[in-house]
């Protein structure tokens, strides 16, 4: 037995010594979620830093902040820099997993004040909003447009889609309730309030055909004809309608977030990820990003650099920021855990 | 050799006797320490979280479990679904390892080939296919609305039926190949035997082909349930929020919520359940059916006619082959597609997803990495399982019901626990870095496929060939190879193409226990899949499944040119 285990574990450190890597020279490790959104920051902002500075930039994906957190505590953190919404930047900050960035780290002080976060340098501003199927809604005829025509299957008939997981869903449809966007977290912090967002998914439930949970998935849906409106993310709808899907959005509410490009403690390549921070937080580099995918900047000092038609597929226009809600990633850090239960709890029975 | 040829002397019996348990022992060991290091000990570290809460000792999470209702209706989900997908399994089958069984031998080979293709493209890429094909406006609507079946289109998706389509499609070739054994086994001079005493179908059916069959069925379906009741990419993709199953949950609070409390006291529940249904499973058929050998000493000989009940089951069986193939024949043309979006039939033809394959290193170097985990698997989970069911054998029965639970239990705890446990105990000494311990994970899933294939044939093994061996003066290792050996080898194939599909296909533990640098092919597509959708996932499984198809004609070949 004891020869059967040496042959084993000799086996092993045969294969140990076939695959483990190499690693030198100036290197990042960045990780990202994949998809058309990963294409975009490869193409605007990962490519050209890399070339102008030399580092060579290797790329992951899924950066979980289990993942951070499992790295950090068995000492074997792979990632420099990651990429994370809101919401999973708050739970990391609470479980110490990012670095905070100082001012002589990154010059932030033009980024949108509502952007800011000091554990993150915010890469762009992103919108919730109505898709449609124009074969189902064809121009001329009323065409939805708010959170209240979603939910109006009298007036517009047919099965649609929501994303699987609750922030934004809620808040849309507090709105689509007549909630002002302003009051929709005061309403939400009461229980009332949650019970009222969750009437309203009650109400809605009989129409979704799908519950979404990856971003191509609402645009494929409604491609394909399975639903005829989707609550999607603006740059996704837009990847469909620039590829020919009988696809349009509207713009009558939305609900923005911010994504962060954050930088995880005990980082290996350290300098080489602050480099890249201040890279994407020039006002030139951001605007680039609006070039590869609908998602607009984070500071206005980018937008001389943005032509108007290009301007006019972005959320950070000054109408559409008049209607907007910004996703307040304190709230679901602190509530998600329930209303999470209470909406799967609502759609499973 | 010929010095030990006479019988030893009695009072040495005792001597052998003693030996003989004691390298019994000494075959199990390997595995049952292998399980206790990789499996038990790691789990049960994850699973005491579930009883502390802040750091003090608490029993707030199981509190929290009992008071909130979506926690109930996740474990009912889990349960009701586990136990629909093992019935339709079964039912599917049946018809088709009836036919598989008695068809000319190069039908076989190409029913055979139905059975096993599927098992070569990923779960992911195969869920993509139904959902293409069963969507509102896919080609199954068409053409039932076509011919007039049904006036409006179903909703075979983000349902229970979409649910049970997909889990049922990745689950029954492991029901397939065990009843097909069974059906091998039986006598068909029984069949002619009830036939000619006035039986009729149902009759054959009930009297003969089900008493005969069941050993079959049995260890099938219990492969089946324990394998889905860990399950949950798949509902997750198909079903929708009312299908919801317990592994998903806890992968959920996991990954998102990092509740590991929650999690690990959502793993104990579903795993002291799964603990139970398997005693019930012992108490109702008896655990040894599914490491029970064949029952009859079969037939080499085809049945001469068909009952009317067997030229139905025929034309089921055909249906279930088709139901197997399907999804494969639907990613075939859609990976020729041009579109960003998946899209059957597609629009345009051509080749851009092909060179996105070729294009990219990262594909092939992911290749590669599932080919070195998968073989290395394969070779560890065939040694440990295939000692650890030799010894087993051999030992007195008080011991085996424990140890054969504790070596098949391993495939249906789900992998995300067994993953994040094997994590932490593994990323400190570098080995999610170089592969190491995604080859050990996979192990611990795979090895329960080698463990009973290879203990079914021996119990159904003539112990007088192996006492002949040795009293005529061959030494016990020359025994092995000669007599045991030739024996195992076709179920040590079986368990083995089972490690390594196990290992080839596992998306979950390869997201936790590798790195971006050692990625395997299904992490790879699931990363192609998850956020986004990369239609050169799709290529990719073409060319796996191309390359399958290419190894299986090969043999087919072979085998015709052998018998000729």
């Amino acid at each position: 037995m004891t020869s059967k285990l040496q042959k084993i574990s000799y086996i092993l450190a045969v294969a140990t010594a076939l695959l483990t890597g190499t690693a030198q020279a100036a290197e990042l490790n960045f990780a990202s979620w994949g998809g058309a959104y990963q294409g975009a920051i490869r193409d605007a902002w990962l490519k050209p830093f890399a070339s102008e500075s030399g580092i060579k930039i290797t790329e992951d994906t899924d950066p979980q902040v289990a993942k951070i957190r499992a790295m950090i505590d068995t000492k074997s953190v792979a990632w420099d820099v990651v990429t994370e919404n809101g919401a999973r930047l708050t739970r990391g900050i609470k479980l110490g997993v990012f670095e905070k960035i100082s001012a002589d780290m990154v010059d932030q002080k033009h980024v949108i004040p509502g952007a800011r976060n000091d554990y993150g340098v915010p890469s762009e501003i992103f919108s919730t909003n109505v898709g449609f199927s124009i074969k189902a809604f064809p121009a001329g005829k009323p065409q939805p447009s708010s959170f209240a025509d979603f939910w109006n299957v009298a007036r517009f008939p047919g099965k649609r889609t929501l994303q699987d997981d609750p922030a934004t869903v809620i808040e849309a449809a507090l709105i689509a309730d007549g909630v002002a966007p302003a009051d929709v977290y005061k309403v939400l912090a009461t229980p009332a309030g949650v019970e009222r967002a969750m009437k309203q998914i009650e109400k809605i439930k009989p129409y979704i055909a799908m519950w979404w949970k990856n971003g191509a998935e609402p645009v494929n849906a409604l491609a394909s004809g399975e639903v005829v409106m989707a609550l999607g993310w603006n740059g996704r709808f837009q990847a469909g309608m620039d590829s020919g899907l009988p696809i349009q959005m509207g713009w009558g509410n939305t609900v923005d977030q911010v994504g962060y490009f954050a930088l995880v403690k005990g980082a290996p390549h350290r300098t080489e990820a602050i480099k890249l921070l201040n890279y994407i937080a020039q006002a030139k580099n951001q605007a680039e990003f609006s070039k590869y995918i609908a998602y607009g900047p984070t500071t206005e000092a980018a937008f001389p650099f943005i032509d108007a038609a290009r301007m006019q597929r972005l959320p950070s226009t000054p109408e559409r920021m008049k209607n907007t809600l910004f996703l307040n990633s304190d709230f679901w850090e602190k509530y998600g855990p329930a209303i999470s239960e209470r909406y799967n709890q609502i759609r499973a029975q | 050799m010929t010095d030990n040829a006479l019988p030893r002397p009695s009072h040495a019996a005792g001597q052998t006797q003693w030996n003989r348990n004691r390298m019994a022992l000494l075959a199990a060991l390997p595995l049952l320490l292998f399980l206790l290091l990789f499996f038990v000990g790691p789990i049960g570290g994850l699973l005491k979280e579930g009883f502390y809460r802040d750091g003090t000792l608490s029993l707030e999470h199981f509190r929290h479990l009992a008071v909130t209702p979506i926690y109930r209706i996740v474990l009912g989900n889990t349960f009701t679904i586990a136990a629909a997908v093992t019935l339709s399994c079964v039912l599917m089958s049946y018809p088709l390892a009836y036919l598989l069984a008695t068809v000319r031998p190069a039908v076989a080979r190409v029913l055979f080939f139905a059975v096993l293709l599927p098992f070569w493209s990923s779960a992911l890429v195969r869920t993509s296919a139904w959902i293409a094909l069963l969507g509102k406006n896919g080609p199954v609507n068409a053409l039932l609305t076509g011919i007039g079946i049904i006036d409006q289109p179903m909703a075979f998706l983000y349902n229970f039926t979409g649910v049970m389509i997909g889990m049922t499609h990745v689950l029954m070739p492991f029901v397939v190949l065990p009843l097909y054994a069974s059906f091998r086994a039986m006598d068909n001079a029984l069949v002619q035997a009830a036939q000619s005493l006035g039986a009729d179908s149902a009759g054959i059916l009930r009297h003969v082909v089900l008493p005969l069959t069941s050993p079959g069925v049995v260890a099938g379906a219990i492969i089946v349930f324990m394998n889905a009741v860990g399950y949950y990419i798949t509902p997750a993709l198909m079903g929708g929020p009312a299908q919801r199953m317990a592994a998903e949950l806890i992968s959920y609070n996991i990954t998102e919520e990092l509740n590991w409390g929650l999690a690990a006291a959502l793993a104990g529940v579903l795993l002291v359940t799964v603990l139970l249904s398997l005693w019930l499973f012992n108490r109702l058929f008896g655990l040894d059916k599914l490491i029970s050998g064949s029952a009859g000493k079969g037939s080499n000989t085809l049945p001469a006619g068909r009952t009317p009940g067997g030229r139905l089951s025929v034309l089921a069986g055909a249906v279930s082959a088709l139901f197997l193939v399907l999804p494969i024949l639907i990613v075939i043309p859609m990976s020729f597609g041009t579109s960003d979006f998946p899209m059957f039939p597609p629009p345009h033809y051509g080749l851009r997803w092909y060179a996105s394959f070729f294009a990219d290193s990262k594909w092939l170097a992911a290749l590669w990495s599932s080919l070195r985990v998968g073989l290395m698997v394969t070779l560890c989970a065939s040694v440990l399982g295939t000692a650890a069911a030799l010894g087993v054998h051999k030992m007195p029965s008080a011991r085996k019901g424990w140890l054969d639970a504790l070596f098949i239990i391993p495939m249906s705890v789900p992998a995300i626990i067994t993953a994040v446990a094997l994590f932490y105990l593994m990323a400190p000494l570098g080995w999610v870095a170089n592969s190491v311990a995604v080859t050990i994970g996979h192990t611990v899933l795979a090895s329960p496929y080698v463990y009973i294939t290879v203990r079914a044939a021996l119990r159904s093994f003539d112990p007088s060939l192996e006492l002949a061996a040795l009293s005529l003066g061959a030494s016990w290792p020359s025994m092995f190879r000669l007599v045991i050996l030739p024996l195992l080898l076709p179920s040590l194939i079986g368990g083995a193409v089972f490690a390594f599909v196990t290992s080839f296909d596992d998306v979950v533990m390869a997201l936790f226990l590798t790195t971006i640098h050692n990625r395997t092919l299904p992490k790879l597509m699931y990363e192609g899949l998850a956020n986004d959708f990369d239609p050169t996932v799709i290529s990719a499984s073409c060319l796996l499944i191309v390359a399958t198809a290419v190894i299986l004609v090969a043999n087919l070949l072979l085998g015709r040119k052998k018998e000729s």
